[in-house]
């Protein structure tokens, strides 16, 4: 085992963070508490991701035929860390490049391909993921909203909620559902966000300006050319497409950082002397790095080529675990970072309590590992 | 030992609940972050509610109780401060009263206003002033604490001092800040037990999830006990048991906060769903008088030393 980065990962580590203080701008820290969902964060995203593009750091860790630079997961995971820890500089779009460029290729028509990987790779682009409905969170597989064929359209009725970036996005990987069987009824759709019908509204919260949605489909007609893979292939690309995003984000990175900067907040003060506060601020530091080997324990598989299973699970939830010991230590000893004295404090704690809810809930992956780590037999439903 | 209400104390309860409400809901398409009324503060200081532990047959206990209830309210109101500190320092101080830790500036202070007092309790014992606007510091507007909260820029070069000891008004404080957490917990336990039993994923209401069920119960028994350990507090005026009620009810905010937004799911990152207005309230709380680890050594040094 080898605990240290190589060389070429030190540089190119090295090369995203000369990069980063080159092109943000130096009131970054008071514009990064906008989400990276709000207009002015999606508006500097459009500038900042066409310059990464540039520079290559767009996407070097797709395949030479998609044009990227063939670099391996651990190079993807170091430019995942250092755009979160600086606070998402690419927005939404770092969906893209993690998982709708690699599932376009794999699953995309030529037409889908000519169309919407182009501006993808000039970072041109914002997707939203329309997935959750009011009634179908957790259990997704009860999802509702239609597609009905008809006259050589697809018609689509239906909610959508929690969509993040649907306000501002170009286009929406929706899921729908085409027929009745649980899983196997329901299909992809590539619907821009400007087809009539489609209405967004924004859900005030708890975690800035412009992250979540409601967005309502009444009558969308889509040719049948947006229909992405087959009928009934959805669940089949999801998984595929969670393959590639079966990590998530790097937030143990983030979550490490905002507890060094209260520590040091706290040192400033001359508050961190007492052993009440130490001890609590060492506890943290022991989840978030308890966290990060954990997250690169599941990295290790993917160089390796192996498959990935619930150790993902188990990873999120120690990400989820060390995000909310951070959450809590801010508030606890440093609560003034909530209410305006520490812009890089509230925007972590921002991003760090939905970490057990996004993309998945804390207690779901609980129930993966119980099954499929310990093999525990299932509750009866 | 008698734990069953007095007759006068179930009367004033149900004053205060009818009193309250109107205040007793959200207001429709209310999405702000912090939510306080003028109009319940008034009501309250006219009926007296604020001033209950100065008669002699109701005392502490009535006032504890008349906080817990009040915070369950969604509306904020300076009662805690006002109920139960206020009397040990000087009844006549005008409100809302504002309690800064001597040496914490750096931290939001919850109700700071205008005329408000702000008693600084700490090393050189206790003081007050009437703050004036150019002491103020608001606090950034998307604030998330559900309380009105500002900043302190400086102290006044002139403090009114008390006599009374720090340690007594600690003891107050911590009564206070139990007794607040208390209605807290309840009310946000009230709201996730709602929610939780009427929302369905997999066919059946998530509450019968047994992974849920059993951390629910669990807050069950910590709002409960935050509960009789404030009581017990307000009925010794014992520094320990204000000590222990204190650390207790930090502890319990800050499991139950975690919990409940997570069985919230999504709905729970919202401000359509009240519950942020009891757990970001909570979450301030957590961080009064130093926090857990100084509520425990506080504790220890009065059970042991
Ligand atoms: C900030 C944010 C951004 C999001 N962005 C998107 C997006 O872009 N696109 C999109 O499609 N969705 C998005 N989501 C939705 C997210 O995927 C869902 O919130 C999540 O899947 C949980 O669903 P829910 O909110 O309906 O909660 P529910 O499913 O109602 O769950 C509520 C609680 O019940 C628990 N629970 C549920 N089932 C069980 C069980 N069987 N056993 C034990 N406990 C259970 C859950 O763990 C949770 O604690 C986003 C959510 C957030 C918070």
């Amino acid at each position: 085992m080898e605990f240290d980065w190589t060389e070429d990962q030190q540089a190119f580590r090295q090369t995203i963070r000369d990069f980063l203080g080159a092109n943000l701008p130096d009131d970054w820290e008071n514009f990064s508490e906008h989400g990276p969902a709000s207009p002015a964060l999606t508006a500097f995203a459009r500038e900042f991701c066409v310059k990464l593009a540039e520079a290559g750091l767009l996407f070097p860790h797709w395949p030479r035929e998609m044009g990227g630079e063939g670099l391996g997961p651990w190079e993807q995971q170091i430019l995942s860390e250092e755009m979160w820890i600086a606070g998402e500089p690419r927005g939404g779009q770092y969906m893209n490049v993690n998982w709708i460029g690699p599932t376009l290729e794999r699953y995309g028509s030529d037409e889908q391909k000519a169309r919407y990987l182009a501006p993808i790779t000039r970072g041109e682009s914002l997707w939203c993921q329309g997935f959750s409905e009011p009634d179908a969170g957790s259990d997704l597989a009860s999802l509702r909203t239609r597609a009905v064929f008809t006259e050589g359209n697809y018609v689509i009725n239906g909610q959508k909620i929690w969509t993040s970036y649907a306000g501002l996005a170009d286009t929406c990987f929706l899921l729908t559902r085409t027929s009745d069987d649980r899983k196997k009824g329901i299909t992809i759709f590539l619907v821009p966000m400007d087809t009539p019908g489609i209405t967004v509204r924004q859900i005030p919260s708890l975690i800035g300006e412009g992250d979540i949605h409601e967005v309502f489909f009444d009558d969308v007609t889509v040719p049948e050319s947006a229909r992405f893979g087959d009928e009934g292939q959805a669940w089949e690309i999801i998984a595929y497409s969670l393959r590639n995003e079966r990590l998530g984000i790097p937030r143990f990175v983030l979550a490490r950082a905002a507890l060094d900067r209260a520590v040091a907040m706290l040192k400033q003060a001359g508050d961190f002397g007492g052993e009440a506060v130490r001890i609590e601020a060492a506890r943290c530091a022991a989840l978030c790095e308890a966290a990060g080997t954990a997250n690169y324990a599941v990295v290790q598989k993917r160089v390796d080529g192996l498959s990935i299973g619930a150790e993902s699970s188990s990873a999120r939830y120690a990400t989820v675990m060390a995000e909310r010991a951070v959450c809590e230590f801010v508030v606890e000893f440093v609560p003034e970072a909530l209410a305006g004295a520490a812009p890089y404090l509230k925007m972590h704690h921002q991003r760090g309590i939905v970490a057990g809810v996004a993309a998945g809930s804390a207690e779901i992956q609980l129930n993966i590992i119980a099954s499929e780590v310990l093999e525990l037999p299932r509750e009866p439903r | 030992m008698k734990l069953s209400l007095s007759e006068d104390q179930s009367q004033i309860l149900d004053f205060v609940d009818t009193l309250t409400k109107p205040f007793a809901s959200v207001p429709m398409h209310d999405v702000s972050l912090a939510l306080s009324s003028d109009a319940l503060d008034a009501e309250l200081v006219e009926g007296g509610f604020l001033d209950v532990m100065a008669e002699e047959e109701l005392g502490p206990v009535t006032a504890a109780l008349v906080v817990e209830r009040l915070a369950r309210l969604p509306f904020a109101v300076e009662a805690a401060a006002s109920a139960l500190v206020r009397h040990a320092v000087d009844p006549e101080l005008p409100r809302p009263l504002c309690l800064v830790e001597e040496g914490r500036l750096r931290k939001p202070v919850r109700f700071l206003k205008e005329g408000a007092t702000v008693l600084v309790v700490g090393a050189s014992g206790v003081r007050s002033f009437t703050a004036s606007a150019e002491m103020i510091r608001p606090a950034q507007e998307d604030t998330l604490y559900a309380y009105p909260v500002a900043f302190l820029t400086e102290l006044p070069d002139a403090l009114t001092s008390h006599d009374v000891e720090a340690a007594e008004i600690l003891r107050c404080w911590r009564l206070a800040l139990a007794a607040e957490a208390s209605g807290l917990l309840a009310a946000a336990l009230q709201s996730v037990v709602t929610y939780t039993s009427e929302r369905k994923q997999f066919g059946r209401p998530l509450a019968t999830f047994q992974g849920l069920r059993h951390r629910l119960a669990e807050d069950q028994v910590m709002t409960n006990s935050v509960y009789w350990l404030a009581m017990r507090a307000a009925g010794t005026g014992d520094q320990g048991d204000a000590a222990l009620a204190a650390l207790h009810a930090q502890e319990a905010a800050k499991r139950v906060c975690y919990d409940y937004h997570q069985f919230l799911g999504g709905m729970g990152m919202t401000l359509e769903h009240p519950l942020h207005l009891w757990t970001y309230r909570l979450k301030l709380l957590t961080a009064e008088l130093g926090g857990r680890g100084a509520q425990a050594l506080a504790a220890a040094d009065a059970l042991w030393e």
